[in-house]
């Protein structure tokens, strides 16, 4: 069943485009900050009573709160300093700071893939007749209300108006007074904490392991890919796709081949479309 | 003997003193893996260093050359002399294969599309079990053999692999030449303008992305052949971050770098061997550390030395020299059209520039102005309509080749790479005029005392003069000019009117862009005037300025 999958990639791919559209730069480390949250999960469990058997969504506060303060961390080190040097420097530093994430936990958690507490118990539920896991119903349950209250921020508060208002004319923004230095460390802290979020969802079922980044990363670029670039709807539409392809031809064959197909269709699409699926072409002014 | 190149001297001296007589045979490993580093890491300079475009397919490319090599020797028994070239081959062929979806892509999607190859490359090497060997890869790969001559390990595999990556690097000394380090240059800082230069930026990056794939693929060889084991290990990401680190740390332009990036991260792990596992998280701090305080590297902290811009021999010499008698090339465009989605940014436009004409094109924000320029000189294509040049055909020629055909552009915004001189930006403009005189061209635009300054430190008066320079050095028939006088005083307008006057005399076609209609009306041959797509009048500038349509459109908004 891809929905659950495909909820969690939605996550990652949403907080993906926030940093995208606050800063034009892409986030490298993005995809260590979703490992960043299964460990943290993970981490957080030893402080857990173990005979209680606590749902593990009752981490999802904690999870947030520290990878928002990872989020928050990348900004001010790997993109404030540089923010005016070419794109290219950016996805340096944040490489950079996703090895030190990624080697961190490997030393300290060890190479093979953890899992996280259940969300909420085990076992199926009867829906109208389908029995579905209550596993993946909880992480397309939560991952909803994740992407229901960003779409509120986004589209409701004097907050979301700023976010907009910078990743449409930053410049501009920052003539009417918006903080634009404030509003782009959010950017980082709230993009993060999806990513975060979307690790703790994905670490129980799907196991996590420290050098799950790249795969990661490459998801959500080509979700960006596939629902044009800065697009959220988009965004998440395309982490939709992409589980789906996933795992319906991971059914029919096997995982490796599904994921290998994955990335020779990115090349094909790149290849036919050099703006993604849904873009439009870009004009360049000099 | 300028400090630098004695500091190289005498630290490539003292490296090999070490190596012959000091070095445990552990240090010798340690260095031989240097040495393969660095030519991975020259590889990397061309493609990530002058072409500015973040590959992240380096390691692939180092993975395809230890798989052929060592598939090859351990199935096959190859020698050294069979897989070195296939190695280099396989690595060049899968460069060639997805350049041609790749190479055009803008820098995130390239580095994307270059990440997809790898974990690609990696799935396939870990899943093809019988010819790959899966998860745990080949072993029994012989050692180098070269006519049945076995290389022992030690001083000997030193000695061959720092052979081989000193002709490396002489490769990468000839590859980069003065001027296609400029060109370079160009084409990483100012993207937009490097077709203005008749510089084709296509071949530019094919070329440095098949070197730095050929490298990477020696240098998987002798990894390989040194190991004596292959592994998925070697396509991993890790490789590729590996040599990002010891590029971006030891330089990413220049041997010097290249050598001391790829020696420091061999021994970094003896030195900080107190951090155990954590040694890759101090690494990763290194990386950031060095883009955000040295984005140059080591290098660009050892340019203490750096030579002063030395006084051209043509400098002194004081002849008057008349601008060479250029000739122009009659300009024509007929039915234009150009769509941008909904909006028709060019509607069925006819116009024609005579030699020795100056033709100023005005209208409102939005009225197709700039996209105009742009078909002329190819940077955008037209949906319908052609254009015609000394009457070639050139509607369909690449960016660059209208350039080299002799019609030329400036930009808006100077489009001047910051560290150029005034002279290299004149130096590459005229590549392909090798007879052309710099000296001459900089004095009749007055830019002789300005010449061996860095474009980024001269005021912007100036860097339009420069930008017009720039666009008839390469002595075009015809040029367009898009806001010439945008931002300037009324002196500095005044010089280059005067430079498009002695121009206009000397034959060229001008086409000339501006808003400014005090600046326009008393240079220009004729007039025209453009709204939403259309060319709405055409004459003398008095007839147009009088011309009750024009008012409306353009002077209706700004006198309300």
């Amino acid at each position: 069943m891809p929905f659950p999958l495909g909820a969690a990639y939605a996550l990652v791919a949403l907080g993906f485009v926030l940093v995208l559209n606050a800063t034009t730069a892409v986030n490298f480390a993005h995809g260590e900050s979703v490992v960043a949250g299964g460990f943290t999960a993970v981490a957080l469990t030893f402080f857990l009573p173990p005979d209680l058997r606590i749902p593990g969504l009752i981490l999802l506060p904690g999870v947030v709160v520290v990878t928002a303060v990872l989020g928050l961390a990348i900004g001010a080190l790997a993109y404030l300093p540089i923010r005016n040097r070419p794109p290219v420097s950016v996805f340096v530093t944040t490489i950079a700071v996703g090895m030190i994430v990624a080697n961190g936990l490997n030393a300290t958690f060890g190479a093979a893939p953890r899992t996280a507490p259940p969300l909420i118990g085990v076992g199926t539920i009867d829906l109208i007749g389908v029995s579905i896991s209550r596993q993946s119903l909880v992480i397309i349950a939560t991952a909803c209300v994740l992407i229901g209250g960003l779409a509120i921020v986004l589209q409701r508060t004097q907050l979301g108006r700023q976010f907009r208002a910078c990743s449409q004319d930053p410049e501009m923004a920052r003539a009417i007074g918006i903080r634009l230095t404030r509003i782009t460390l959010l950017s980082f802290a709230l993009g993060t904490a999806f990513a975060g979020a979307a690790g703790l969802l994905l670490a129980h079922q799907f196991f996590i392991s420290p050098a799950d980044g790249a795969p990661l990363i490459l998801k959500a670029y080509i979700a960006v890919v596939i629902g044009g670039w800065g697009s959220l709807r988009g965004a998440a539409l395309g982490a939709l796709l992409i589980a789906v392809f996933e795992v319906g031809v991971a059914a029919i064959s096997s995982q490796p081949l599904a994921e290998g197909l994955l990335y020779v269709i990115v090349l094909v699409v790149l290849f036919l479309r050099p703006q993604g699926l849904l873009g439009e072409p870009q004009q360049v002014r000099a | 003997m300028n400090p630098r190149n004695s500091l190289m001297i005498f630290g490539g001296g003292g490296l090999a003193i070490y190596a012959l007589f000091f070095a445990s045979s552990y240090d010798q490993r340690l260095l031989t893996l240097s040495g393969i580093y660095v030519v991975l890491v020259l590889g990397y300079q061309f493609i990530f260093g002058h072409a500015g475009a973040l590959s992240l397919a380096q390691g692939a490319f180092f993975g395809l050359g230890a798989y052929t090599s060592g598939i090859l020797g351990s199935q096959y028994g190859a020698e050294f002399l069979v897989t070195f070239p296939l190695s280099v081959a396989a690595a060049v062929t899968i460069a060639v294969l997805v350049s041609i979806p790749v190479l055009r892509l803008q820098s995130h999607y390239f580095a994307l599309a270059t990440l997809a190859l790898s974990q690609l490359l990696l799935l396939i090497a870990i899943n093809w079990e019988p010819v790959t060997g899966g998860a745990n890869g080949l072993s029994g790969v012989p050692p180098v053999r070269i006519l049945g001559w076995q290389l022992a390990r030690g001083l000997p595999l030193l000695s061959f692999v720092w052979i081989i990556a000193g002709l490396a690097m002489l490769v990468s000394y000839w590859q980069i030449n003065t001027a296609r380090k400029a060109a370079f240059t160009v084409m990483r800082e100012t993207p937009l303008a490097t077709a203005a230069f008749g510089i084709d930026r296509s071949m530019l990056r094919f070329r440095a992305f098949l070197l730095s794939a050929a490298f990477g693929g020696a240098a998987g060889a002798l990894f390989v052949h040194t190991n004596r084991v292959v592994s998925p290990e070697t396509l991993s990401f890790g490789v590729m971050i590996t040599c990002l680190t010891m590029t971006v740390v030891g330089g990413r332009f220049g041997i010097p770098g290249a050598v001391i990036g790829a020696l420091l991260l061999t021994h970094l792990p003896e030195w900080f061997r107190g951090l155990q596992e954590y040694y890759l998280v101090a690494v990763g701090v290194l990386l950031l550390a060095t883009v955000v305080f040295a984005p140059n590297g080591i290098e660009g902290l050892l340019r203490f030395g750096k030579s002063s811009p030395k006084p051209s021999a043509g400098t002194a010499t004081d002849e008057k020299s008349e601008p060479a008698d250029i000739g122009g090339s009659e300009l024509i465009a007929t039915h234009l059209s150009k769509r941008y989605g909904g909006v028709r940014a060019l509607d069925d436009v006819n116009l024609r520039i005579q030699p020795g004409e100056i033709v100023g094109v005005i209208g409102p924000n939005g009225a197709g102005k700039t996209t105009l320029a742009n078909i002329l000189t190819g940077s955008a294509t037209s949906d319908a309509g052609t254009v015609t040049l000394a009457g070639h055909d050139i509607t369909h020629a690449p960016e660059y080749q209208i350039a080299q055909l002799g019609l030329t552009r400036t930009f808006q915004t100077p489009q001047l790479p910051a560290d150029l001189s005034v002279r290299d930006i004149i130096r590459i403009a005229q590549a392909d005029r090798p007879a052309a005189n710099t000296d001459a061209v900089l004095r009749n635009f007055n830019l002789l005392a300005v010449a061996d300054m860095p474009c980024g430190t001269i005021a912007h008066g100036i860097r339009r003069r420069v930008e017009v320079c720039r666009a008839v050095a390469a002595e075009p028939g015809a040029l367009v000019l898009d806001e010439p006088g945008a931002g300037l005083s009324p002196e500095e307008q005044g010089e280059i009117s005067a430079l498009c006057r002695t121009l206009a005399e000397n034959g060229l076609a001008i086409l000339l862009i501006d808003h400014n209609v005090a600046f326009l009306k008393p240079l220009v041959t004729r007039m025209v005037c453009m709204e939403s797509g259309r060319i709405i009048a055409d004459g003398t500038p008095e007839d147009v300025l009088a011309d009750p349509r024009v008012q409306d459109a353009y002077f209706g908004v700004t006198t309300l």
